[in-house]
């Protein structure tokens, strides 16, 4: 943790508190506005995107079951309305409770409730480790390009990147969950919590944990790349510039250069990176939701898709259209707070 | 010096975890058994659950009239210890068991058996799972708690296989018309849900696990085990992994390939039972509506029976099934599969035989083009469409091998891969020349057979084309004689007798290439459950029948018959450890949650240590770059 703090905080001048001119009120409300319009255009395309989807899933559901055409015609005239209808009941509310999953015949949003935890917590653990680790390889990478820790960490880093998520995650499942090589299995197969654990205790959260292990060490290392690589390339770019070799003749030590000045300056291309990717926190990891059986969001986008189930794909889609737009809108807000140049 | 402290460390703590998860046995300890399933379930609310593994728990959770046996798949005794049909065939009494009582205490009575068939009769929504069952019905009366008399308006053979779940009134009866589409029937507060079959669902978890508990007012005796959880996977690779880890103790529905490895590993049996399903490569025999209307632009050629027949020879079987299947099915004959013993009938004349379909088309006018294609007497080349589905990967396979069978008989077979939801459109509006699919058939052929009756072709809804049942848009009035005097059968034996006349037509007409009969493929852990009842015996899927055989015989290894308090742990095996591990991942009590915690504890340590090493040694070399 301290890691993080002593880069962030190393160097007081970026980060002092903007003054709130008439400047960045516009520069914030203009943005603001954009991501609102986004968001519009979102909600109306999405509509309209899954009506195009070919199929009939009243046919389809009940193909091989035991259900003559009049019962069929009747199921498919409840759900046949006039598209401008189905579209003012969509519009008017998109969030309304009483939508229903064609599938599960249950409240989409509720479904989409129980489901977003699991993966709000794997993806948001992993995105953390990985940008704190992956920060701490660039930094110590880009220092010294070319040096040994930087030609072993990039080639480790990259090799990981470019595996498939699922083959890294079953080997992961393989060798430390069924025990291999001598290596005795530890943790669990798949799922989130032992059945019959209460999760809302301190050995629920304990067992939640045990469970995690696995599934949040596959994505670590997958997305370690994603910062350590940007991280490294921004450091390096900033070794060039002038300021440093000021600060070196100001007779500073090597790492008060590098920590002081160098790092704040080459953070700033990371951090907007982290808050683009936390918008992806919740669109979930369906390939290693799959092999670790975790019942998050991707799971639930992939069992909607196989319907297709629309109003469940409806809603999850604009969740995540939302939570990219979202995150999207904090991370260049946050740019105008700690990139002065921005501002001016 | 502190990486190797860390090394020691991680050491110690991997020697420490097999220790620490063997829990002690303790002979409360409830005997639990887990399947690990592929699917999740849709709903657990009997008039909502279309998916299979939804059946599964229906008929573990609510009890039937009558179920299929569990050696020909004959209607035996459930809630009714018998049944009987009057001479006019218009009435069916049946016979409720003395002294039923639904797992909260309330007595079980005919009434809760009229007010579910009611409930179905009179309901909308409730119609649409189980209206078929009861479709001739007209009326359903108690005469005392324990006989119910059903009206029909025509002798009806399904009056013996209602696979209708009885609902208890006292429950139900509070969730109207309107309630029920939303109504989850999940439990609350800790409380089973009110039900009659062997065990009773305790809790859910959406996407994780179903509990059951073992239900101790079941007609046929408190199951052995204490608990059944279902757990869902969600990759078929993860499920072997479980299986040989023992965090399940059987894995159903497993694909060829897991299968495979699972073969052989100490403590585990692999069952590949047969299964009541088929695919087919199916053929436009002249698309139309049920009035008779034609549709779709299918090639006329595949409706010359000669066609069809040299295609059905074309085909190598026992090939499909050692190369598409891995071996787990047989070559499949008719649409009823030999599963149903009673019903199947064997016709096996249409063979492998290349050089005889060669014959068959050279004599009927198809000569040999110039490039290896056949010419037709219509002088179009035999050029066919062939869809696949792209969602299964059987699918494609199977379409591969066939194409290059036509070829040899010089039919040139495109191959168009599509999703299912994109073929089932083009089938009905009847757009295509061949596809490949399957069915699952039920215990009652009704459904099955109706599948090639002239009224079930595609039917209009304003201007919009709607498939019904037949895809092959088969149509032979001789046929549709047959089906209704089989759906007005109700003596078994006579019934059957039509049934296979049926099968042999189709067979002989080549509406359907039937390529194979799957296995449904299973595997246990042997060395801890015994008891599993294969549905038929011997050779039928242990799990996922029509009926609840296995989850009430099955058993501890090393248990005395009926003793249900043995812990699974007791018994000694080579696997000890794996039972321990088991044991921990699946008990309620102490087991599973100090491994949670003594696991949990040792990865905090395990990440608290390596920040700190991280934390060291970025200071060191932050001196050491200092001192450059």
């Amino acid at each position: 943790m301290s890691l993080l703090q002593d880069v962030a905080v190393g160097e007081p001048d970026p980060i002092r508190a903007p003054r709130v001119s008439g400047s960045v009120l516009r520069t914030v409300g203009s943005k603001v506005l954009r991501a609102v319009i986004t968001l519009g255009f979102v909600v109306v395309f999405n509509f309209f995107l899954f009506r195009m989807l070919p199929g009939d899933p009243i046919g389809l559901y009940t193909r091989g079951r035991n259900q003559d055409a009049e019962q069929l015609a009747e199921l498919r005239r409840e759900l046949d309305k006039p598209i401008l209808e189905q579209f003012l009941t969509y519009i008017r509310n998109p969030f309304d409770p009483g939508i229903d999953s064609t599938r599960f015949s249950r409240p989409v949003w509720e479904m989409i409730g129980e489901r977003i935890w699991p993966t709000f917590l794997l993806l948001g653990t992993a995105i953390i480790l990985a940008s704190i680790i992956g920060i701490w390889i660039g930094i110590r990478a880009g220092w010294k390009p070319g040096g040994r820790f930087d030609k072993i960490s990039t080639g480790t880093t990259l090799t990981l990147y470019s595996m498939p998520e699922f083959w890294l995650g079953m080997m992961l499942l393989i060798v430390f969950s069924v025990g291999a090589f001598g290596i005795p299995g530890m943790f669990p197969v798949g799922g989130i919590v032992t059945p019959g654990v209460d999760t809302s205790t301190p050995a629920g959260w304990l067992n939640v944990l045990w469970h995690m292990v696995l599934p949040c060490t596959t994505l670590t290392l997958i997305y370690l790349a994603d910062y350590s690589l940007v991280m490294r390339a921004s450091l390096i770019d900033e070794r060039k510039q002038e300021y440093l070799t000021l600060a070196r003749a100001k007779g500073l030590r090597d790492v008060m250069v590098r920590q002081k000045h160098a790092v704040p300056n080459a953070l700033l291309p990371t951090i907007t990176l982290i808050f683009l990717s936390l918008g992806f926190v919740v669109t979930g990891a369906i390939t290693v939701e799959t092999v670790f059986s975790w019942p998050g969001l991707g799971l639930l986008t992939y069992e909607a898709l196989r319907g297709p189930d629309i109003p469940l794909l409806q809603a999850i889609f604009l969740l995540f259209s939302i939570a990219v737009i979202g995150a999207n809108l904090i991370a260049e807000l946050l740019y105008v707070v700690i990139d002065p140049r921005v501002r001016s | 010096m502190i990486r190797r402290l860390l090394v020691g460390i991680t050491a110690g703590a991997i020697a420490l975890a097999p220790a620490a998860v063997v829990p002690q046995a303790q002979a409360a300890d409830p005997v639990v058994f887990t399947v690990g399933m592929l699917g999740d379930v849709d709903s657990l609310n009997p008039f909502t659950g279309i998916l299979a593994e939804a059946y599964e728990i229906y008929q573990l959770q609510y009890a039937t009239l009558m179920q299929p046996s569990s050696t020909d798949f004959t209607p035996a005794p459930g809630l009714a210890e018998s049944w009987e049909e009057s001479a006019d065939g218009k009435t069916w009494t049946y016979t409720l068991r003395p002294d039923l009582v639904w797992s909260d205490g309330t007595p079980l009575t005919a009434n809760d058996v009229v007010y579910t068939f009611n409930r179905i009769l009179e309901g909308r929504y409730e119609k649409t799972n189980y209206g078929n069952y009861l479709r001739n019905v007209t009326s359903v009366t108690a005469t005392d708690d324990r006989t119910v008399v059903v009206g029909v308006s025509a002798p009806s053979p399904i009056m013996e296989r209602l696979a209708v779940y009885i609902l208890p009134e006292h429950i139900w009866s509070a969730i109207d018309g309107k309630a029920v589409k939303s109504f989850a029937n999940e439990p609350e507060g800790g409380q089973p849900l009110v039900g009659s079959g062997p065990f009773l669902v305790a809790e859910r978890q959406d996407g994780q696990f179903i509990r059951l508990v073992a239900n101790d007012t079941y007609y046929a005796g408190r199951p052995k085990v204490d608990e059944l959880i279902f757990r869902i996977y969600n990759n078929p690779d993860a499920l072997g992994q479980a299986l040989k880890k023992g965090e399940v103790d059987f894995a159903e529905g497993l694909t060829a390939d897991v299968f495979s490895t699972l073969e052989g590993v100490e403590g585990i049996t692999t069952y590949a039972g047969a299964y009541s399903g088929f695919n087919e490569l199916a053929f436009n025999m002249g698309a139309a509506l049920s009035d008779g209307t034609p549709i779709g632009d299918g090639n006329p050629h595949i409706q010359d029976l000669a066609v069809r027949q040299a295609i059905s020879h074309a085909i190598d079987r026992n090939q499909l099934v050692d190369k598409v299947l891995n071996g787990y099915g047989t070559p499949g004959s008719t649409i009823i599969p030999p599963l149903y013993s009673t019903l199947h009938v064997d016709p096996g004349t249409q063979n492998y035989d290349p050089a005889l379909a060669n014959q068959i088309l050279d004599d009927a006018g198809y000569a040999m083009g110039p490039d290896g294609i056949r010419i037709g007497p219509d002088g179009v080349p035999m050029s066919y469409r062939f869809f696949v589905r792209s969602d299964s990967a059987t699918s494609v396979k199977s379409g591969e091998y066939i194409k290059s069978y036509l070829a040899e008989i010089g039919i040139e077979a495109n191959v168009k891969p599509v999703t299912e939801d994109a073929l089932y459109e083009i089938i009905g509006r009847g757009e295509f020349d061949m596809f490949e699919w399957g069915w699952v058939v039920e215990p009652d052929p009704d459904y099955q057979l109706s599948t090639f009756t002239c009224a079930k072709r595609s039917y209009k809804d304003g201007d919009t084309i709607y498939a019904d049942l037949s895809d092959s848009f088969y149509c032979n009035p001789e046929y549709d004689a047959l089906y209704e005097a089989q759906s007005i059968e109700t003596d078994q034996a006579a019934r059957a007798d039509i049934v296979k006349q049926m099968q042999q037509m189709i067979y002989d007409d080549v509406a359907y290439v039937v390529l194979y009969y799957y296995d449904n493929l299973e595997a246990y852990r042997s060395d801890r459950f015994t008891g599993f009842v294969g549905q038929p015996e011997g050779s039928g899927s242990l799990l996922f029948q029509y009926g609840t055989y296995s989850y009430a015989n099955v058993q501890p290894v090393g248990a005395d018959t009926g003793d249900a308090t043995a812990s699974p742990g007791a018994t000694a095996s080579p696997g000890a450890t794996d039972q321990g591990n088991a044991s921990g991942e699946t008990a309620s009590t102490s087991g599973g949650v100090s491994t949670g915690l003594i696991i949990g504890l040792v990865v905090a340590v395990i990440v608290i240590i390596l920040l700190v090493v991280l934390l060291l040694r970025s200071r060191r070399s932050a001196s050491a770059d200092s001192r450059e």
